[in-house]
């Protein structure tokens, strides 16, 4: 049996700032790997770079740290060499809605087997402080004084819309619904989106735990059911007076690695690549 | 009479199917047991403007286009116009009739012969404007003296796959423009291409022969968007990835393209990108995750003539400074440039080695001019071709893992290396700097020891595999230095200074990084005079020989009008150089 002790990875100090909800993202997706019954050395979790980036050195299984924006090109290359591995992305939403938003949009589409969770805080924070693509209009940041004038990217519009089987929504500080969404997108067979809401203690004065506590209620609490594209769709733009969490859509749809008869036999990292016949390839320039 | 030695020329509107007529062309010169050697030549759009192919062949070995057109296969006037001047004495131009109507060439030359033959109405009758091409290779073969038969036999290799009927109407039309020719009875042509026996070759130009290299060496993953002149590469792998068992990904960009194939790389499988310059511009950042994370792979960079857009359909050798070093910081890669497709699919299969050895990403060159050219090459040899994958672990070294460091110190640089689904090996593979365990460190010491350990990495490979590789007479003291592309034009260029008794000494330079820089300098040191051709403006071989040896190669001989070198320009530089010897 799996338990959350063999996810621990002692050894390594985290270095996010005291109260940062980035800690329950971290137990949560913890939670969520044990309850999935996953074994460590089966799960690879690759990051960009940003606080979430850090992730994958807080956690005991194979980590991907690769660069701002590629955490979803990264794990689609590592899912594709090898799809029996359990492969979870983590960004922010600089990262991923940000500099990153061409490789979230097109996994969408593909719908790889993997699961993205996006530390949705609003803000960028290992950079001090400067407007995110999701900040809302108006919000003040170092690099909008006057405050922003563009609307805010809406990640689980834009997941429906581009095709993501598997949409949903979590707050920071409701780790045990969290982790519930996480493992139903690790578990999902297809591209999940778990965005998360993830207050920044330090550089957004607005969308605080607080905030987020008056104003979250949960889908599953009101009876729907996220099988309706549409229906998830408009429940996306609700936001301003409440915003929902839980999941916004569901789908059952066939995987990027499933159309692909290559993979069929097995994974690509165990076919073996000694004295491979190329003759055939040959004769075809004789 | 000329046997089996000519060149032979197509022109048209892009679109038109020169390049169909011009391979057809070169396979039939491959099934007469002859060699040749071919260059397209297009400008940027899909429809209309000027396309031209030419082919060379001969009973001999050849490695580059020389010599005047004998044979013009003109689809319009342009081409008529264009290419009378490039015709030898008493060429034949063959002209689509119904095109191009007589008033509007004149050809101030009275001994080219012009040979105005019906192509599209043979096409027509045959079937459709399709079929030209097939029309206008029987007014070829009719010309050169070849029996039919031979393209008929082609035709139906060609279009077997197609069907009974598609091959029945190639077949008329060539036919057509076959009989045209012989009933016309024009004076006999002086060039004829007598079929000989011979061993078995390949007709294929040097991207597809990194396909088969890496096909070879295990590829299993292409991420790639497209690109002139790399497109062809995925095209190739798309077209073969079921069969060979490989995952072949158009990705959205060229940044996802780096990032997939750096992925994989993590994930223990061997993976490849191609692009062209503009491309690699973008995976810089990535390639560098490569250098420090330490991870193979493989990237082919299909030079074009930049800088920017530059001349998208045009050649270049000026990527090679780039390569060496694109991204921020310093870590070591490979950096190969195969001169041919033979070298092509040999150092393809010996880069995807090197790149897992080093645990490092590997860069190919090639260029527009060879990635696109065709040639016939001796069938490749497989023979001690063997897949190496370093320090690799197995699961069962996994299995009994203690305390593993995937960056581990050693005195070679080389760590052991894991991959997801092992136990034992738990790590994260980092962007950042990291201690032995993966783990980011910022500490100074580490610093130092993980740059150190990384720089040391590319002694580790065998330096027999990096070594340039040298031509020519090897006592003379006239020393010419070239890389990757450019070497086809200089064994040909000898060849016809072999004619007048002069016999120089060749260096073809096949690796950038690592770098043999005591070969070079010895080679260098041995001659009394020295030139070095490359295609770019700022000599930029010159300069790193002048860095790794401390010589200055006196003489340079740079191309950089988006045109390969020509065998007669190269000669012409070599002759005046060496009388430039003698005065003094």
């Amino acid at each position: 049996m799996v338990s959350v002790k063999d996810y621990a990875q002692d050894s390594h100090t985290i270095t996010w700032c005291p109260g940062c909800g980035d800690f329950s993202i971290l137990a949560s997706l913890k939670k969520a790997l044990v309850d999935a019954k996953l074994e460590p050395h089966n799960v690879v979790i690759a990051s960009g770079i940003g606080c979430s980036g850090k992730l994958p050195h807080f956690i005991r299984a194979y980590g991907f740290e690769s660069l701002h924006g590629r955490a979803v090109a990264a794990a689609s290359g590592i899912k594709l060499a090898n799809h029996e591995l359990n492969v979870i992305a983590v960004g922010g939403d600089g990262d991923g809605y940000g500099i990153g938003t061409n490789h979230f949009v097109h996994a969408c589409r593909r719908n790889y087997d993997m699961a993205y969770v996006v530390h949705n805080n609003q803000i960028y924070g290992l950079t001090t402080g400067q407007t995110s693509p999701t900040s809302e209009q108006g919000f003040k940041t170092k690099s909008t004084p006057e405050g922003v004038l563009e609307v805010p990217v809406n990640p689980i519009a834009l997941a429906i819309t581009m095709g993501a089987t598997y949409v949903a929504r979590g707050f920071s500080g409701d780790l045990v619904h969290l982790a519930k969404l996480i493992q139903g997108g690790i578990e999902h067979k297809g591209f999940a989106l778990i965005d998360v809401m993830q207050p920044c203690v330090v550089w957004n004065r607005v969308n605080t735990f607080e905030y987020f506590r008056k104003k979250t209620y949960k889908l599953e609490d009101e009876g729907y059911e996220p099988f309706d594209k549409l229906k998830a769709y408009e429940r996306a733009w609700e936001w301003k007076e409440r915003i929902p969490l839980g999941v916004f859509y569901k789908a059952d749809a066939p995987t990027y690695e499933n159309g692909l008869p290559q993979l069929q036999s097995g994974p690509l990292v165990k076919k073996p690549i000694e004295n491979i016949d190329i003759e055939n390839l040959l004769s075809k320039y004789e | 009479m000329r046997i089996n030695n000519m060149t032979f020329k197509a022109g048209g509107e892009a679109g038109a199917g020169i390049a169909t007529i011009g391979s057809m062309f070169c396979k039939l010169a491959q099934r007469s047991g002859l060699w040749a050697f071919a260059e397209n030549d297009y400008p940027s759009l899909i429809r209309g403007g000027h396309n031209t192919f030419t082919a060379r062949v001969s009973d001999e070995k050849i490695w580059a286009l020389h010599g005047k057109i004998d044979l013009l296969v003109a689809l319009n006037a342009r081409a008529v116009m264009e290419h009378a001047d490039e015709m030898s004495q008493r060429g034949v131009i063959i002209y689509d009739a119904n095109k191009v109507k007589k008033e509007d060439i004149s050809v101030k030359r009275a001994d080219v012969r012009l040979f105005d033959v019906p192509l599209s109405q043979f096409a027509r009758e045959a079937g459709g404007e399709i079929f030209l091409n097939q029309a206008a290779m029987g007014a070829v073969v009719a010309v050169l003296g070849m029996q039919i038969e031979r393209l008929y036999d082609l035709i139906e290799k060609t279009f077997a796959t197609k069907g009974d009927e598609v091959v029945e109407k190639n077949r008329v039309a060539a036919k057509m423009g076959y009989e045209h020719v012989k009933a016309a009875k024009k004076q006999e042509f002086e060039i004829k291409i007598e079929p000989k026996r011979a061993g078995k070759t390949l007709l294929l130009n040097s991207n597809d022969a990194v396909c088969i290299g890496a096909v070879k060496a295990g590829l299993r993953l292409v991420a790639e968007y497209p690109m002139s002149p790399s497109s062809s590469v995925l095209h190739w792998m798309a077209e073969h990835a079921v069969r060979q068992e490989i995952v072949v990904k158009h990705t959205e960009d060229e940044i996802a393209a780096i990032n997939y194939i750096l992925g994989a790389g993590f994930a223990g499988v061997r993976a490849m990108t191609a692009t062209s310059g503009g491309g690699f511009s973008l995976m810089c950042e990535a390639l560098g995750n490569g250098g420090i994370a330490e991870i193979p792979c493989v990237i082919l960079n299909v030079q074009r003539a930049g800088p920017s857009t530059g001349l998208p359909t045009y050649t270049e050798q000026a990527d090679l400074r780039f390569a060496l070093h694109a991204s921020q910081g310093e870590f070591p890669r490979i950096v190969c440039m195969p001169g041919d497709a033979q070298e092509a699919f040999a150092e393809t299969f010996n880069v995807f080695n090197m790149a897992e050895l080093a645990q490092t990403p590997a860069i190919i060159l090639l260029d527009k001019y060879i990635g696109e050219s065709m040639q016939i090459v001796e069938r490749f040899k497989e023979t001690g071709m063997k897949v190496k994958r370093g320090k690799l672990q197995t699961d069962e070294q996994m299995e009994n893992a203690d305390k593993f460091l995937r960056h581990q110190i050693t005195k070679n640089g080389i760590s052991p290396r894991c991959i997801p689904g092992q136990k034992n090996g738990i790590y994260v593979c980092s962007s950042y700097e990291h201690d032995e365990t993966g783990y980011t460190s910022e500490d100074a010491q580490n610093r130092i020891a993980q740059i150190d350990k990384r720089a040391k990495k590319l002694n580790a490979i065998n330096p027999n595999t990096y070594q340039p590789a040298f031509f020519g007479n090897s006592k003379s003291t006239f020393l010419l230095v070239s890389w990757g592309s450019t070497k086809g034009v200089v064994l040909e260029a000898m060849k016809e200074l072999q004619k007048e008794n002069i016999n120089i000494r060749f260096m073809h330079i096949k690796y950038a990084s690592p770098f043999a820089a005591d070969t070079i300098k010895q080679a260098l040191q041995a001659a009394s005079k020295t030139l070095i051709c490359e295609g770019n403006s700022e000599g930029q071989m010159r300069g790193l020989i002048r860095e790794k040896t401390g010589v200055l190669i006196e003489n340079a001989y740079l191309k950089y009008d988006g045109r390969p070198f020509t065998v007669e320009g190269m000669v012409e530089k070599i002759k005046s150089l060496m009388q430039k010897g003698e005065e003094k």
